[in-house]
């Protein structure tokens, strides 16, 4: 008989095509001996046989009831109980990277009794009401394919608790009602209020997202197979939102703009999952955590080595931390590029992690060209305020610009730097005068990146925390305000915005590079003068047919 | 049997959906000639609604009167024809198709070379034909939704002619008519999109 589930235990033996990318790296976490909140994975093999039939596989039923049961021994907790509940996370993972594709839901389970249930336990109201909006929030977007954050945007959880608190409460009710009837408009049916017929849709609603027509055409334009299937994660919640030491992150073990060995990342304190990758929130620098959660700082840098000891490259994870204690929820390796990949292969080497051989087989030729891109000197001097996506490659120096009208007219004097919360046809005049766009809102595929590239011009989107105030003729970011017509530089590569104009480099890696292509020479055996490209495509054939 | 408005309501409103644009362009979004579009601009501006640059912008654009009066217009357009219902379920199937479009583009412009987001340089043609045949595919599935605008209000016609021609100025070997040209499918897509929220009335942050 086919088993769909696999439970995420150290001696779970199968492949990522299997279990899926992400649920493979929980499996190698737990044999790290590193902390990953109970759970189990349906199979990929299980979305393929719901993918042929149109539903959810027989036996899987019996399996999740099972596979609950044993996290309920394992916790102590009841699944949608009324009395200390158990909450899960459902996520997909596919063997291969399909980012922003599909879905994730949080706070599974928390039916209404349950998230009074909740209330009574934690002796806070709010939190459980806040988790349970999470979670129908989560849970309608996924169904009605969607974003409704725009009816019921999950709050944040403000500082500290006050008299303010009933009328949150009841914010948070009205909240919760918006997204139901929402649900109820475009489904025709409401969420189920049984935890296990929500985690039963959950699971399908997954499967499903590996089929949207998004997702096809992502797939038809990267070459991944079509019938590969993506496999669902269920696991116990841990609370990013729980108190106020809690949180969550994303970490590099090594720094992604320049690969110098030290962690790099974003945290965001009082809050759960999604919010740090979604760029909606306020993330703070990682290293914030050192100071106000050390204990979880320590075991964080400790689960960064580890993984790195394992993968034998610089890494990626997702963490949360729960009053104090850290979690961790995904790993995988960096995918450094540029002068990252080159300085990180050249310092693993010298670090005797891998070989030389290996470390010239770790850069792509491909990766020489985006090493001589304009960059932000790494600096003490450079004060960046703002960091987002780089959409846009390069560095633009200029004064603020907060309106395409403004732009313009600066830009008779110099260049300017458009800053927009997003931007729309209204802003092509102002995108063509700029020299560089930076907006708060938006990815590497929002309108303003699309213009941005088609116009080659550096740009840095998704600044969660930037403010643009027309009225005033400013913005904010970082705590810090900065008028209309300030200096600013941005880098197109790591999405810095720095106030000034910082020392520009267009050789980082220079001397990491100078030592790899001697490498290569040495492999080649060839030393005439050529292109770094070549000497490194000569180093790889030679390496190929050793 | 619901008309087009008023040609005035039309330019007035095509410099609401596209931005500052000299007279050809508003002509394109319009679909009317030229003088016919210059002349409406000139009674706009006498009007105070709209007005010119010159100083090598050469450029029309809303005034704040402008602005308040195509949406007063175009607020009594949607409701005076009871479409408001049929444009707000179109507008939810637009913001379906849109995340991939702008995937579409963002792959027009960035392919992964060896796992690195490289500028596309047009040199292989058969990525640049794959990347067009799936922005053909979510044509066809616009083409849907454009159909259900155009019944509720025939203006929105506009954009199914447009798209379709910058598809098939793209598709005969004129690049820049994917991401590029402010007649770019990129471009009249970003319009419809702003077009949907000013018809709404739904607000950008």
């Amino acid at each position: 008989m086919v088993r769909w589930i696999r439970p995420l235990l150290a001696e779970v033996e199968e492949s990522a095509e299997i279990l899926g990318a992400k649920a493979h790296g929980l499996v190698v976490l737990r044999r790290l001996g590193l902390p990953v909140p109970a759970g189990f994975v349906v199979t990929t093999e299980a979305c393929r046989a719901f993918l042929r039939e149109g539903r959810l596989p027989d036996g899987l039923d019996e399996e999740l009831a099972a596979a609950l049961g044993d996290l309920e021994a394992a916790t102590g907790r009841r699944f949608g109980g009324a009395r200390t509940p158990l909450a899960v996370s459902v996520r997909s993972g596919a063997s291969v990277s399909m980012p922003g594709m599909m879905n994730t839901i949080l706070n599974l389970g928390l039916t209404a009794e349950a998230a009074a249930g909740l209330a009574v336990e934690t002796g806070d109201a709010r939190f459980a009401l806040n988790s349970r909006l999470r979670f129908l929030s989560t849970f309608a977007s996924a169904i009605a394919d969607t974003d409704v954050d725009g009816v019921a945007a999950a709050p944040d959880r403000a500082a500290g608790r006050s008299a303010e608190d009933e009328d949150e409460e009841a914010r948070l009710a009205d909240a919760i009602e918006a997204v139901q009837r929402l649900v109820r408009q475009r489904c025709g049916r409401a969420i189920p209020d049984n935890a296990a017929r929500q985690l039963a849709l959950a699971v399908a609603t997954v499967f499903s997202s590996w089929d949207t027509s998004r997702a096809r055409t992502y797939r038809e334009l990267h070459d991944i197979p079509h019938d590969l299937g993506t496999a669902a994660i269920v696991q116990t919640m841990v609370f990013g939102n729980r108190d106020d030491h809690s949180g969550t992150g994303v970490a590099f073990s090594r720094d992604p703009n320049t690969g110098e060995n030290i962690p790099f990342g974003e945290v965001l304190f009082g809050h759960q999952g999604e919010d740090v990758v979604s760029g909606r929130s306020l993330t703070r620098p990682l290293h914030e955590l050192a100071d106000r959660e050390p204990a979880v700082w320590t075991a964080l840098v400790d689960a960064l080595s580890r993984v790195e000891g394992h993968y034998l490259d610089a890494c990626y994870v997702e963490f949360t931390f729960q009053a104090g204690e850290l979690w961790m929820l995904q790993v995988r390796p960096g995918r450094f590029v540029g002068g990252a990949a080159v300085r990180v292969a050249t310092d693993l080497a010298d670090e005797r992690v891998i070989t030389r051989h290996e470390a010239l087989l770790r850069v792509s030729p491909q990766h020489l060209q985006h090493v001589r891109t304009p960059r932000i000197a790494a600096s003490a001097e450079a004060d960046i305020v703002a960091r987002g996506v780089g959409a846009c490659p390069g560095v633009a120096v200029g004064k603020v610009a907060t309106t395409t009208d403004a732009a313009v007219r600066m830009s008779a004097d110099g260049p300017v730097i458009l800053v927009r919360p997003e931007t729309s046809p209204h802003d092509m005049r102002g995108l063509a005068a700029a020299t560089g766009i930076v907006t708060a809102r938006g990815g590497p595929a929002s309108h303003a990146a699309v213009v941005a590239r088609a116009m080659g011009k550096p740009a840095v989107v998704g600044v969660a925390d930037l403010i643009v105030e027309v009225a005033d003729a400013l913005v904010r970011t970082g705590g810090r305000a900065i008028a209309e017509g300030a200096l600013v530089t941005i880098d197109g590569t790591s999405g810095e915005v720095a106030l000034g104009s910082p020392r520009v480099t267009t050789n980082a890696a220079d001397a990491h590079l100078r030592r790899l292509l001697a490498w290569a020479d040495d492999v080649s055996g060839d030393r005439s003068e050529r292109d770094e490209a070549q000497r490194l495509s000569a180093a790889h054939a030679a390496l190929r047919h050793a | 049997m619901i008309e087009l408005p008023g040609t005035d309501l039309l330019v007035l409103h095509a410099l609401r959906c596209g931005g500052h644009a000299g007279v050809a362009r508003v002509a394109a979004a319009v679909g009317l000639d030229e003088s016919t579009v210059e002349s409406e601009l000139i009674d706009l501006a006498v009007a105070g609604l709209v007005t010119y640059t010159a100083g090598g912008f050469n450029v029309w654009g809303l005034t704040d009167a402008g602005r308040t009066a195509d949406a007063e217009r175009i607020t009594d357009e949607l409701e005076s024809s009871g479409a408001r219902p049929a444009v707000t379920a179109a507008y939810e199937r637009f913001l379906v198709l849109n995340p991939e479009l702008l995937d579409l583009c963002a792959a027009w412009q960035l392919r992964p070379v060896d796992g690195v987001a490289t500028a596309n340089d047009h040199g292989d043609p058969s990525y640049d034909a794959r990347v067009l045949g799936r922005f053909s595919a979510l044509d066809r599935r616009a083409a849907v939704v454009c159909a259900e605008l155009s019944a509720a209000l025939p203006r929105f016609d506009r954009y199914r002619t447009r798209l379709t021609e910058a598809l098939g100025r793209a598709a005969s070997g004129e690049l820049g008519y994917v991401t590029d040209s402010t007649a770019s499918y990129h471009a009249v897509w970003a319009e419809l999109h702003e077009d949907l929220l000013a018809t709404l009335g739904i607000p950008r942050w």
